[in-house]
């Protein structure tokens, strides 16, 4: 799938998992690596002692590198992020995305900085993981509760894990304890058991029609992603004009948890539709040229969303984008 | 060279032949006795404050006192009088047990330009007081410097210096790279023949939140990008090696015979390890060095705590003569005081910034009970007074969980901390190490625009620390204070700032607690307490060799005290 012009450099998704100790990020890196979502990803972790990878699944322990059946392979950041991700952006192939594992004590919104900053990279999300049954005491901790609330302020979706530990009384007034600390999406999940396509950006191999990443206008418009979520197919009858698509991302509710795509969008100056990559994490989006090398055919494009479930119906979101005959 | 004495010595042969001399001893010229005379011999031991002469055999003290008081020990071996020390004042070796020789070998090569002087030996270097006098200081240096070597000046504070940019930097050469960094090591900023010679891709930079590349500027994660194009220069082995070998003279400059590696292996131990063989481990080299091994977790590591402990209590079995392991260790509890990461207890910045935790508390915790539990001595880096009272409600628990005496747990740095906190700190035995410089250079602008007056006044406080009766030593965390304990033990006595204010005179040190902070309680921080940091027999014969007996100068003179040199295991080291 990969062709010879993969060495044009198509800034590479980085995603920032953050959250304090034991809220469930290393289970969810677990599940990334192990998971069968089609994409090569680089997960930049802490501790390797922690990650848990079925051995069967290793092709190679190398020092501070992972490889995996999987395509996927899993980093120590040791001392340096920047070096890592040096390290891991040269892989060749090079990965779909990267996942960085913030440590405990890190500010999120500062290690962005490494997704929207360092060269070849761009952000796609920083999503901060909340553990139901002690969020809130943390909050109120003397040494930590500053930097806890801190790092639920800087996400662009809030999972709030161990959801299954606890009453739906408790999970309510928690999730609704984190809407008044943020204005992005809280999304409860059971333990750290959340469905990689709310996690993950749209990859390469997302992009080439006929991968099975994307659905074929003939799919059903719902289908199931996961107890929680349901994922719509959007087919775009024709190209659309930036500023209608620019409103419309910033239009759709929080119960859109993430919105990834391939566009023909059309400039206020320019004649000819272009295909862009869009993408939607929270309240944060993204519309970026498609890369050359991808095989498109023209067209209007398709988006998937992925929302809470029995939220919104496919219908509205359409009606948003392209007006009503 | 300040008054350096004639050396006159005199050999003397035992009056009595008939004692008998150990085989090792026999016809072997090193193991005659050498007696110092001095001026004085200022011992630090309570029980003779002052001595006139220090026997030393083997690089060992034999005796204390007076000529005629060691009669005994001189009419039974053959022995020498050097009284090279006639007119000076013979100290214990002084010592600094926080410092980090790496870092410094990363900074000395590069040219300094701080708000405040340093008198380092190969140059005297003035203050650079404003934005006028850096440019100025940057031309000059401009000129000074081969054609194409980058200048790399240290010591940037925009509270002082204002703003520089990289027209600025420009304007001092358009060929040569020129590269001005924080005094806390927080940003730098570059020209453009920087830019060439990084050779940095400008349009991926430009999307860096935190490059400014019109201004040249890197920032926190910014400067990460910058390293990855400077660091084969900085960390090369030629360049590191001459900046460790300037750091040699640093130390022996300020007198030190003993220091503390507070952090060994920041920028990876093995390779640390190497150069500091190489370039400390020599003969010439008139000091030892105590090597600290530090809590990997605020890097990042896989290892379990009881395979750390292994490894800790391994490495003393590659002690050479002067590079030590013990069973000290670091640890490190909120972010740095110069970068003003420091943790603080409300109401907090006064900017309304946040501090760090360089360890999680939770992690913090954990580590510290299996150091704790296997026996180890902790050493902890804390700035803020949250910082100190986590590591504080730390050891009140482990005392309670597992009772220790003489466990040497060490609060370092010690920026932020509240009488109640020292209080506590008394209660459960621990010591300090703090970094009293922090008063001199930082308590002003830190009243301004970090923490308001009355906690800055009172930052490293001392006098609280010796009216409850805690042991504390002065350290220089170089580079973050000169590596002059004189120079620090002042600032500890003083609080004079460098406006020229008196900081909460309260928290002074007395001189006696002062002097102590640079020699016997700095060993005792260090656990070395039956080897340096005094005067008296069996004790290694480390002296520092002054113009003038502190304790008849004053504090106010302290730091004008002129040293002469070193003795390093009874040899003698001119400055």
């Amino acid at each position: 799938m990969i062709s010879p012009a993969d060495s044009i450099p198509v800034p590479i998704p980085v995603t920032v998992l953050g959250g304090y100790l034991g809220a469930g990020k290393t289970t969810l890196v677990n599940r990334l690596l192990s998971g069968n979502h089609g994409r090569r990803l680089a997960v930049l972790v802490n501790d390797f002692g922690e990650v848990n990878i079925d051995v069967d699944l290793i092709t190679s322990h190398d020092g501070d590198t992972i490889s995996l059946q999987n395509g996927c392979v899993c980093c120590s950041i040791a001392d340096a992020l920047g070096e890592s991700l040096d390290r891991v952006l040269a892989l060749n192939p090079s990965p779909d995305q990267v996942v960085i594992e913030a440590s405990g004590v890190a500010d999120p919104a500062k290690v962005a900085a490494y997704g929207y900053g360092w060269p070849g990279c761009r952000l796609d999300a920083v999503i901060v993981l909340a553990d139901a049954e002690t969020i809130q005491a943390r909050a109120k901790d003397q040494f930590v509760g500053e930097l806890v609330t801190r790092q639920l302020r800087g996400a662009d979706l809030v999972l709030v894990t161990k959801s299954d530990l606890v009453s739906p009384k408790v999970l309510d007034s928690v999730v609704g304890w984190v809407h008044d600390i943020t204005a992005v999406p809280v999304l409860p999940v059971n333990r750290g058991d959340v469905d990689p396509e709310v996690v993950l950006a749209m990859s390469r191999s997302d992009l080439h029609v006929g991968s099975a990443r994307v659905a074929t206008p003939d799919s059903p418009p719902l289908t199931d992603a996961d107890a929680m979520f349901e994922t719509a197919t959007l087919a775009l009858p024709g190209p659309l004009a930036r500023a209608r698509l620019e409103a419309t991302m910033n239009l759709w509710p929080q119960d859109v948890v993430r919105v990834k795509g391939i566009v023909w969008v059309t400039e206020a100056d320019r004649g000819n539709a272009q295909p862009h990559v869009v993408q939607r994490v929270g309240l944060r989006w993204s519309i970026e040229p498609a890369p050359t090398d991808i095989d498109l055919k023209t067209g209007g494009g398709r988006l998937v969303a992925v929302m809470l479930r029995g939220s919104l119906d496919a219908a509205a979101l359409i009606n948003d984008l392209v007006d009503a005959e | 060279m300040p008054g350096r004495g004639l050396c006159v010595t005199h050999r003397f042969k035992p009056l009595d032949a008939k004692v008998p001399r150990t085989a090792t001893t026999e016809g072997v010229g090193m193991a005659d006795i050498t007696v110092f005379t001095a001026r004085r011999v200022r011992t630090m031991e309570a029980s003779m404050p002052t001595a006139e002469a220090v026997a030393v055999r083997d690089g060992r003290i034999i005796e204390v006192g007076t000529l005629e008081n060691m009669a005994p020990w001189l009419d039974a071996y053959d022995h020498e009088i050097d009284d090279t020390f006639n007119d000076h004042v013979i100290m214990p070796g002084f010592i600094d047990p926080h410092l980090h020789p790496s870092m410094a070998a990363v900074l000395l090569p590069m040219e300094f330009t701080t708000v405040v002087e340093w008198d380092l030996p190969w140059s005297e270097i003035g203050a650079v007081g404003g934005r006028v006098e850096l440019l100025d200081r940057l031309i000059e240096l401009d000129a000074e410097l081969e054609p194409d070597a980058p200048l790399f000046a240290w010591g940037h504070h925009p509270i002082w210096h204002g703003d520089v940019d990289r027209e600025t930097l420009n304007s001092i050469s358009t060929t040569r790279p020129v590269i001005v960094w924080h005094r806390g090591y927080h940003s730098l900023i570059v020209n453009d023949a920087c830019y060439r010679w990084m050779d940095i891709d400008l349009d991926a930079a430009r999307r860096h939140p935190q490059i400014d590349v019109d201004r040249g500027a890197f920032f926190e994660t910014g400067l990460g990008v910058a390293y990855r194009h400077m660091n084969s220069f900085l960390l090369g082995t030629e360049r590191f090696r001459a900046g460790l070998d300037r750091m040699r003279q640093v130390i022996h400059h300020g007198g030190q015979t003993t220091i503390g590696d507070a952090a060994m292996g920041m920028y990876g131990f093995e390779d640390e390890w190497e150069h500091l063989k190489a370039v400390m481990e020599r003969p010439d080299t008139p000091f030892r060095i105590q090597l600290m091994p530090f809590d990997m977790g605020p890097l990042g590591n896989d290892e379990s705590d009881e395979a750390m402990i292994e490894r800790i209590l391994a490495y003393p079995q590659r002690n050479t003569h002067r590079l030590r392991f013990s069973d000290h260790v670091k640890m490190f509890a909120d972010g740095g005081f110069f970068a003003e990461l420091l943790m603080l207890k409300a109401p907090g910045h006064l900017d309304g910034r946040h501090g760090e935790w360089m360890t999680p508390p939770e992690r913090f915790e954990r580590v510290a009970r299996a150091f704790w539990n296997a026996g180890l001595k902790i050493h902890v880096h804390c700035t803020g007074d949250l910082g100190v009272e986590l590591v504080l409600s730390t050891l009140e628990k482990l005392q309670w969980e597992h009772p220790r005496f003489n466990h040497r747990f060490t609060f370092e740095h010690f920026g932020i901390s509240s009488a109640q906190q020292v209080a506590r700190m008394a209660e459960v035995g621990a010591l300090a190490s703090v970094n009293a410089y922090y008063v001199y250079e930082l308590s002003r602008a830190f009243a301004d625009h970090t923490l308001g007056y009355e906690r800055a006044s009172q930052m490293s406080r001392l006098g609280s620390l010796e009216r409850a009766g805690i042991r504390f030593a002065v350290h220089s965390d170089f580079t973050m204070a000169p590596a002059k304990p004189l120079n620090n033990a002042w600032v500890a006595a003083n609080r004079l700032n460098e406006s020229g204010e008196v900081m909460c005179a309260n928290e002074r040190a007395s001189l006696d607690a002062a002097i102590k902070a640079i020699t016997s309680n700095a060993a005792y921080v260090l656990g070395l307490e039956d080897e340096i940091g005094s005067l008296r027999w069996g004790k290694q014969a480390d002296f520092t060799i002054l113009e003038a007996d502190p304790y008849d100068v004053g504090a106010e003179g302290l730091r004008d005290i002129p040293i002469w040199g070193t003795v390093f295991e009874g040899e003698k080291f001119p400055i």
